[in-house]
């Protein structure tokens, strides 16, 4: 019969209520930071979208996506990037342990190209990491991707502009990223199935990078047969 | 008969009568289709009925008729002239068929093929069941085919019966039924035929009567050589047949196609032979070619490069249909052909045995990597590439996915982990301003590590640069540096 199967399938997904206690434990993939994981409930939510809203860039707003983009990539799976608003620097990436042939890099053409390329690699198992850029998603662009993340249970984020914050949005978890000093980034949950907006996450991130050297510590130019070069960048 | 300890053959004989309409049918309107059709060949100068369909032979053609009794019998008959070249392309896919029910193939040059076919039984289940899918899969292509069975190959041909047998006579029948076999069906020359005729022998039966001395006295080195053949004396030594080494093949449409969707079905058609031709030489495809060619104006290529081989025809013709919505065609579409020549062997695990089915994220992941290259094409997918260099811009760039050759294992990392390094790179380093002798990008900027000396090499650019780690009172972290020659700030990344 059809319909059992159609009934197996619908109890096999998360958001399928089946009364007090029967609902399917919550799956979830850990973000590398205990603090965030109590505050998200156990981690990025899979099998849904989650919306990232950084108030400016630079203040370590991709960091913290790369624990799971360095676990999906050493279990050999695809990351896609679709169209980043920066090019991503191979040496750092690298450093971080993620194997970059793991890593596809897609820059679209307009806003069809761009959905249709979400949606894919979502249905196709891949880890999409989606940078909405200037173009305003309309809610149901959001709920296709929505959907395709609950279909094939698989985690997506997306960056948008901080603009959308007043926005409905059909994500399981929309997060403001917001930093007030260096080092220190600001979570905001502003919306998470099963939990009340508001709650708030100070996180720190790299705390070795405040050594200041100087200047004539400093190795001098690494071509020593041009010694008048390193000369005279080692003044000040 | 053949010695007990080696294995007994099975030969079948394929022979197609109406190749020749078969071939040229597919090109015709259903309404062409429907009349009555026959197909003339010349002869001796003479224009002949070569095969006919059967609404003419409702109206009396028939074989060998010539041209103007045909036109008479039946005014409408629809003629064709026969083409040997197509007939015999046609020829050559029938025998890829043929190839995947057995390894054993030869062509016949007139419009046969032989198959061997004695130890192929157990993959169909039987031979009556090899028969009948063979059958199935003729009727599939529209081609009618009758069949003859026997031990040997010249046997097979001479009980070639005017129908399809889907079971296998017992040895005896074989036997049977060769003995009764008429004498002008052997290919021999005419006087031999003649001599026959004098000689008072009509069957095979009579022949082989003979005494072998007296036989080999009165006739050629040839006829012994044959005779020697029916009586699996001699083994058949013609060439087997072997799969082209690349795959080449068109379909004709002189009607032309004016539309993309009715495009899909021929390349559909194009694409099922070649997964036939490439379950029969087990090898999988790299890459593909389409070129559709307009009646007049110049023609249109379209390449499809695959991120890992495949063999799966609908996984391909989704490729060429999302490659195909971005391309621009001639307006009407004569002839659409499909080139194939890289190809490697199939995987020796076609089948995903692994427990967790870490292969199926696998092939998804190149599946979808081949429909983002059909459907945005290559020059959108990129991948980050490492460089052993020092400049950022050279260390770190972004290079066309397909074209990637990984090198990262043998360049060193470690130095990332101690100095910090930003996660974005800006494609060109910005001028920083200096403000109230403070540094200013968006906001006032503060350094707050550094700095990392970084050289170019002499002999491409001479650029010494210092490189901080800056942030602005919001908390924003720049990775800025300083020229060394002309002291002014750049900013070159963030660190997201």
């Amino acid at each position: 019969m059809a319909n059992t199967e159609i009934i197996s399938s619908l109890l096999t997904r998360q958001d399928t209520w089946r009364g007090r206690n029967l609902r399917l434990p919550r799956r979830t993939l850990g973000t590398g930071h205990n603090s965030l994981d109590l505050l998200l409930q156990g981690g990025w939510p899979t099998a849904a979208l989650t919306e990232l809203l950084p108030r400016r860039l630079g203040i370590g707003e991709l960091s913290l996506l790369l624990p799971i983009v360095k676990e999906q990539s050493s279990s050999n799976q695809l990351c896609l990037w679709l169209d980043p608003p920066y090019q991503p620097y191979a040496p750092r990436l690298a450093a971080a342990g993620i194997a970059l042939d793991r890593l596809l890099i897609v820059r679209s053409k307009n806003p069809t190209e761009w959905l249709w390329v979400a949606e894919q690699s979502i249905r196709n198992g891949a880890l999409l990491l989606a940078w909405s850029g200037e173009q305003h998603l309309r809610y149901t662009d959001l709920r296709k991707l929505q959907l395709a993340a609950a279909d094939s249970s698989r985690a997506a984020f997306l960056f948008s502009s901080i603009k959308t914050l007043t926005d409905p949005s059909p994500a399981a978890l929309r997060l403001e990223l917001d930093s007030q000093s260096v080092n220190q980034l600001q979570l905001t949950v502003r919306k998470l199935r099963g939990k009340a907006p508001g709650d708030r996450l100070e996180l720190n991130l790299d705390h070795n990078s405040t050594q200041r050297i100087a200047l004539n510590q400093l190795p001098t130019g690494q071509h020593h047969a041009y010694g008048s070069i390193s000369a005279s960048g080692s003044g000040n | 008969m053949a010695s007990s300890s080696k294995r007994q053959e099975i030969w079948l004989y394929l022979q197609f009568p109406l190749l020749s309409l078969e071939t040229l049918l597919p090109q015709l309107t259903p309404e062409q289709q429907s009349k009555p059709i026959a197909i003339i060949g010349h002869q001796k100068n003479v224009q002949q009925v070569l095969c006919c369909n059967s609404q003419a032979s409702a109206w009396g053609v028939g074989k060998q008729l010539s041209l103007s009794t045909a036109l008479a019998l039946c005014p409408e008959l629809l003629t064709l002239s026969r083409r040997a070249e197509q007939e015999q392309e046609r020829l050559q896919q029938l025998a890829l068929l043929a190839y995947s029910f057995s390894p054993e193939v030869i062509i016949h040059k007139e419009l046969g093929l032989w198959l061997e076919i004695s130890g192929c039984d157990r993959l169909f289940k039987g031979y009556d069941a090899l028969l009948c899918e063979l059958q199935n899969k003729l009727q599939q292509q529209g081609i009618t085919a009758v069949n003859g069975l026997a031990e040997n190959p010249l046997a097979a041909r001479l009980l070639c019966k005017p129908s399809f047998q889907t079971h296998l006579p017992s040895s005896q029948q074989i036997q049977q039924s060769l003995q009764g076999t008429a004498l002008y069906k052997l290919e021999t020359s005419r006087k031999q035929q003649q001599s026959f005729k004098q000689l008072g022998l009509t069957s095979l039966a009579d022949l082989l009567a003979l005494p072998r001395s007296a036989l080999s006295e009165r006739f050629d080195a040839e006829l012994m050589a044959t005779i020697q053949q029916l009586n699996n004396q001699r083994p058949f030594t013609a060439t087997r047949f072997q799969p082209p080494s690349s795959f080449y093949d068109l379909i004709h449409n002189p009607q032309g196609i004016f539309n993309k969707e009715s495009l899909l079905f021929p390349m559909k058609t194009l694409l099922q032979r070649l997964c036939q031709y490439m379950i029969a030489r087990q090898c999988h495809c790299l890459e593909m070619h389409w070129r559709f060619e307009p009646l007049i104006g110049e023609s249109k290529q379209m390449s499809i490069r695959l991120s890992s081989s495949q063999n799966s025809w609908s996984m391909l013709l989704n490729l060429s249909r999302l490659q195909l919505e971005r391309q621009e065609l001639p307006r009407s579409i004569e002839q659409i052909i499909l080139y194939a020549d890289q190809f490697i062997e199939a995987p020796a695990g076609m089948f995903n045995l692994d427990l967790f089915g870490e292969q199926t994220d696998n092939r998804s992941s190149s599946d979808l990597i081949d429909s983002l290259n059909a459907r945005l094409g290559a020059e959108a997918l990129f991948q980050p590439v490492l460089k052993q260099e020092n400049l950022p811009e050279q260390a770190g760039t972004l290079g066309l996915a397909n074209q990637q050759t990984t090198t990262a294992t043998q360049i060193d990392v470690s130095y990332g982990k101690q100095t910090p390094q930003p996660l974005w790179l800006l494609d060109k380093p910005l001028p920083v301003q200096i403000r109230n002798q403070q540094l200013y990008w968006h906001r006032p900027l503060k350094l707050i590590s550094g700095p990392q000396r970084l050289c170019g090499n002499w002999w491409q650019n001479e650029q010494q640069r210092d490189y901080y780690l800056a942030c602005d009172s919001k908390g924003a972290r720049y990775w800025l540096f300083r020229e060394a020659m002309d002291r002014r700030w750049f900013v070159h990344g963030l660190f997201a």
